[in-house]
């Protein structure tokens, strides 16, 4: 079994599997906590994959003066999101061959258009809410960029590369790695920012019906059967890509993959899994503890991921921590 | 090809967190608007500032510097709080008063002011002897800001927190600097607090009293 | 081992501490006593070279001396005044414990103030001052009224913050001082002294601005000197003379043993530079606030400014004359100020307002302290034959022989655009003629021999300044640098 071993290429289209397969998954095991935390019973773990069945099955509606941008938007995303597990350690401790295709920034950009292309698929409707949410998310996705860039700098100060591969190595390294306070700076603001792009309180409560308060939730209002679907569907994947990323780059890169025999690679799936449920759970905690900041307040929240992303490059540069 | 810096020790990484955690908490007493929540948060501080002493003291083997984190965690985590949370409940203060400017934009300008802190240290030839010198900068940055929260938040309370958060600053920096310098110095600043305490407790009840409100915008009597 | 700076740090003290218990008549006796005592045992101080004492941590030179005698004269005048200062109106058992608070908390600051130019080292020198802080606030709040917790409140948070950041500088000097002794010291004036030319220069500059940001806000330099006038305004009286005539010279004493560290460290031009900047700011902003004061204490206050923007400017001047001048001034200043606000007392306590637009006639109505606050008004805006002309002449003429005598030129024009706001409010509340029905009478003869002691000495200062007295100066100015 050892001696058996995967070629690079085939680990690399495993990645992107193993986010398009399970990606649903993890929606509904928090869904599922969710509801238990909140006294339910809540619905099965399976349901997103019902859900998006269904959907595909249902005719797509498109509204009267939406033109072509409404059904590519969509496809955009989810293509989006195909593509970035190929640049991030998913699976394996060592980079793949497209692994240097795009470094952390490559990444980010790769996410910032496919929420560019949902934002506009949205705002083609002429649907006020759907416009709403488009804007909304554009402006604090515009505020929360600065905070990205200095946690790109701060990878880029430790590692002295920009490649997540070698941050996650780095963090593995030793304990004084991992306590390091910059190291501990950027992972903080890094998880703020995963809250604010996954749409989670404080910024946004996900479940909410309530049309004022939304903002990612509200994009997708207009769409319809697989056109639906695909929105989901990426939505769930974009989040546990941010998963990944934050437990694979920054909070605990371990149980990866050390080689490319098929025993350690297959193992490295469940292991994921099991550290994405334990962050989605996390953040279940913290949605069901904490209360939504008043729209106008949401920049305090952007400003606190800016300070520890600003003090984590600060501390590096000037006191070499 | 740059090269990354080399990795601090688990030492001087804990102990730089423990700093930057100071440093963050002065940000959360920028930005708290409970009193209350304020005074917690200056407690937890100096908790911080009690543990940095005894790492301190157990590396360099300084045994003052136990008596000062002992003396320091009685009266600044346990006797100096206890007393202004007991004030306020006195006086049934919950809010403290309104920001000059918004949260996000004190956040910022505080940000500013630290970067600004950071790099002035950085200029200098200076370097920790006993913590890392990364501390010196976090702890400019700690003073600085305690400057902009007794300017920019206008009540008694924010003032009151903002001076001890200053002590704060200014103990790890000589805690960095000079851990040798006699305790009585050290011990003298804590007395100030007990005093500012005493003041305090003397300007809430009178002031209290008469307007129901511990905003500064009452205290314009004197000025000219 | 001598034993009289022991007895000028355990007089004070043991004072106070009976003044908690003893009946006010003993307890004002005591503080007279005390205060004499003190006195005497600094001036017998004059003549020594250098005093020492407690296995070095006590230490007079000639730099100490002359601000222990602006210390210990204040003490003993104020002592008097004190006695004739009673709170004006309250039932007998209150007006006892409000006396017997006062005269116990002007003990403990006569004697944390002492401590200050007595010890050794930067490090205790701190803590004096410190001490001067804690105790001060708790004065200053004396007379419980609102407005004097608010001054009290602002005091003692603004000098508490400016100590933190002479904290500051004094670690950072400790510092500057372990890099050249390689370890562990004590702070010791004459070790820092000798070493400074082998400290790191860009330590010891930071030091000397964070020394004079932090001392600069208890010494009233603009500006962080906010805190002043509501405090001075709103202590009781005895509380304000020592706040303006000693406190601020004993924190100038502070900035000024930095300088002598700084300027062996670094040459002169970097201090002088410091000091001129917060010098000129303090004597502009304090000359043209003098002109639009209605509070009487208040009035005195910036005036206290003014005369503190002009130590620091004398300072910044190179040549030795000007030195002299300055810690000349230190003693007229306190013999001047002290007299005008036992003055203002007295003035205060006939009319019962400090509103200056309510004092009309002061001569008229005071026969005694009327013209004696006139004249110690003289004295602050400096008119001959006072001890402030001869210090600011001596200041001047330095300023005029230095590269820089624009700077001169400036400092005699403030000097006289605050004459003209003192001298404003002179004509107004003092010559005029006394309303009709105004009793003619002084309120206490204590009060009338306090001034006089004022007047005496300021006449001295001025007119024929003892030779051991000069002999002093001249030695403290060389301690400081300036050798002719």
């Amino acid at each position: 079994m050892a001696g058996v071993e995967l070629a690079p290429t085939t680990i690399q289209v495993l990645q992107v599997l193993t986010v398009v397969i399970f990606a649903p998954a993890l929606s509904g095991v928090i869904a599922r906590l969710e509801a238990r935390l909140q006294g339910r019973r809540g619905p099965r773990v399976l349901q997103p994959y019902y859900d998006l069945a269904k959907l595909f099955r249902k005719e797509t509606l498109v509204p009267q003066d939406a033109g072509w941008v409404f059904a590519a938007g969509p496809v955009v995303a989810f293509m989006c999101y195909l593509v970035v597990p190929l640049l991030i350690p998913v699976l394996t401790t060592f980079p793949l061959p497209l692994g240097y295709m795009g470094d952390i920034l490559g990444g980010a950009f790769i996410l910032g258009l496919a929420g560019f292309a949902v934002a506009l698929a949205a705002a083609e409707t002429g649907s006020p809410y759907a416009q709403l949410g488009s804007s909304r998310a554009m402006t604090f996705g515009a505020l929360i960029e600065p905070s990205l860039l200095f946690i790109v700098f701060t990878v880029a100060l430790v590692t002295a590369t920009d490649l997540p591969y070698f941050q996650a190595a780095a963090t593995r390294a030793s304990l004084s790695s991992t306590i390091r306070p910059a190291h501990l700076l950027a992972a903080l603001a890094f998880f703020l920012l995963v809250l604010n792009d996954t749409g989670r309180i404080p910024v946004e409560t996900h479940a909410s019906t309530l049309e004022f308060g939304m903002i990612d939730e509200a994009r997708a209002f207009e769409h319809s059967g697989p056109l639906l679907a695909l929105l989901k569907w990426g939505s769930s994947m974009k989040q546990l890509i941010l998963y990944v990323l934050l437990i694979n780059v920054f909070a605990a890169p371990w149980g990866l993959a050390g080689s490319r025999a098929v025993g350690s690679v297959l193992l490295a799936i469940p292991v994921l899994l099991a550290k994405a449920f334990g962050v989605g759970a996390i953040f279940t905690v913290i949605d069901n503890s904490f209360s939504k900041l008043r729209l106008f307040k949401i920049t305090e929240f952007m400003a606190a991921a800016f300070l520890l992303a600003i003090l984590a490059v600060l501390v590096l540069y000037l006191g070499g921590g | 090809m740059a090269v990354a810096p080399p990795v601090p020790t688990s030492f001087s990484g804990g102990v730089e967190a423990i700093v930057l955690v100071m440093l963050l908490t002065e940000f959360a007493m920028l930005r708290a608007p409970l009193a209350r929540s304020q005074i917690r948060l200056y407690a937890f501080q100096s908790l911080g500032f009690s543990g940095l002493a005894v790492s301190v003291a157990a590396t360099q083997h300084l045994d003052d510097l136990y008596v000062l984190a002992a003396l320091s965690f009685v009266l600044k985590v346990v006797v100096v709080p206890s007393i202004v949370l007991r004030l306020l409940r006195d006086a049934r203060v919950d809010l403290a008063g309104s920001n000059r400017l918004g949260v996000a934009s004190m956040v910022l300008l505080a940000i500013a002011i630290s970067v600004f802190g950071f790099f002035v240290v950085g200029s200098l030839p200076v370097h920790a002897r006993s913590l890392p010198t990364a501390t010196l900068g976090l702890a400019a940055a700690m003073i600085l800001v305690a400057f902009l929260l007794v300017i920019l938040r206008s009540d008694v309370v924010s003032q009151a927190v903002g001076f001890f958060s200053l002590e704060n600053g200014v103990s790890v920096a000589s805690l960095a600097l000079a851990a040798r310098l006699p305790l009585i110095v050290e011990v003298a600043f804590l007395f100030d607090l007990l005093v500012a305490v005493v003041v305090f407790g003397v300007l809430m009840r009178l002031h209290h009293g008469r307007s129901q409100t511990l905003s500064t915008d009452a205290l314009d009597r004197l000025r000219g | 081992m001598s034993w009289d700076l022991l007895v000028i740090l355990t007089a004070p003290f043991a004072v106070s501490v009976a003044c908690w218990w003893a009946p006010v008549r003993l307890a004002q006796a005591l503080t007279l006593a005390s205060g004499a005592l003190t006195f005497v045992l600094a001036v017998l101080l004059v003549p020594a070279k250098t005093t020492t004492a407690l296995s070095g941590w006590l230490r007079v030179d000639a730099l100490s001396a002359v601000f222990l005698v602006a210390v210990a004269f204040l003490y003993l005048a104020t002592a008097v005044f004190a006695i004739g200062y009673v709170r004006p109106a309250g039932e007998p058992k209150l007006a006892a414990r409000y006396t017997r608070r006062l005269f116990a908390g002007m003990n403990l600051f006569a004697w944390s103030m002492a401590m200050a130019p007595v010890v050794n080292g930067l490090a205790l020198l701190w803590v004096a001052i410190e001490v001067t802080t804690v105790i001060s606030a708790l004065l200053v709040a004396t007379d419980d009224t609102d407005e004097a917790s608010e001054a009290a409140w602002k005091y003692v948070l603004i000098a508490s913050m400016g100590l933190g950041i002479a904290l500051l500088a004094t670690v950072v000097m400790y510092y500057a001082g372990s890099s050249a002794f390689g370890g562990a010291h004590e702070l010791f004036y004459p070790s820092l002294i000798g070493a400074a030319r082998h400290f790191p220069p860009q330590i010891v500059r930071l030091a000397f601005v964070l020394a004079v940001l932090g001392y600069g806000t208890k010494m009233g330099l603009v500006p962080v000197h906010t805190w002043l006038p509501d405090a001075h305004s709103e202590a009781p009286t005895p509380v304000s003379a020592m706040l303006s005539g000693s406190l601020l010279a004993v924190s100038f004493y502070a900035i000024l043993r930095f300088y002598q560290v700084t300027e062996r460290a670094v040459g002169p031009v970097f201090p002088r530079d410091v000091l001129l900047a917060f010098g000129v700011a303090s004597l502009a902003l304090a000359a043209l606030y003098l002109a639009s004061q209605r509070d009487l204490k208040r009035l005195f206050a910036y005036s206290s400014v003014e005369h503190m923007g002009v130590l620091a400017i004398g300072m910044s001047f190179s040549a030795p004359i000007a030195v002299v001048g300055v810690l000349l001034h230190v003693l007229a200043h306190a013999a001047a100020k002290g007299t005008a606000f036992f003055g203002a007392g007295s003035v205060v306590r006939k009319f019962g307002t400090k509103d200056m637009s309510r004092i009309r006639g002061g001569i008229g109505a005071l026969p005694w302290t009327g013209p004696m606050l006139v004249l110690a008004v003289l004295g602050l805006a400096a008119m001959p034959p006072f001890g402030i002309f001869r210090s600011e002449f001596l200041i001047v003429s330095g300023g005029l022989s230095d590269p820089r005598d624009a700077v001169a030129a400036v400092l005699v024009v403030g000097v006289t655009i605050s004459m003209l706001g003192l001298s404003w409010f002179t004509s107004r509340t003092m010559l005029t003629p006394s309303p009709e029905g105004t009793v003619r009478g002084e309120t206490s003869a204590w009060i009338v021999s306090s001034m006089v002691i004022g007047l005496v000495a300021l006449a001295i200062l001025g007119v024929h300044p003892p030779g051991q007295l000069s002999d002093l100066l001249t030695r403290a100015a060389g301690e400081l640098g300036a050798r002719p």
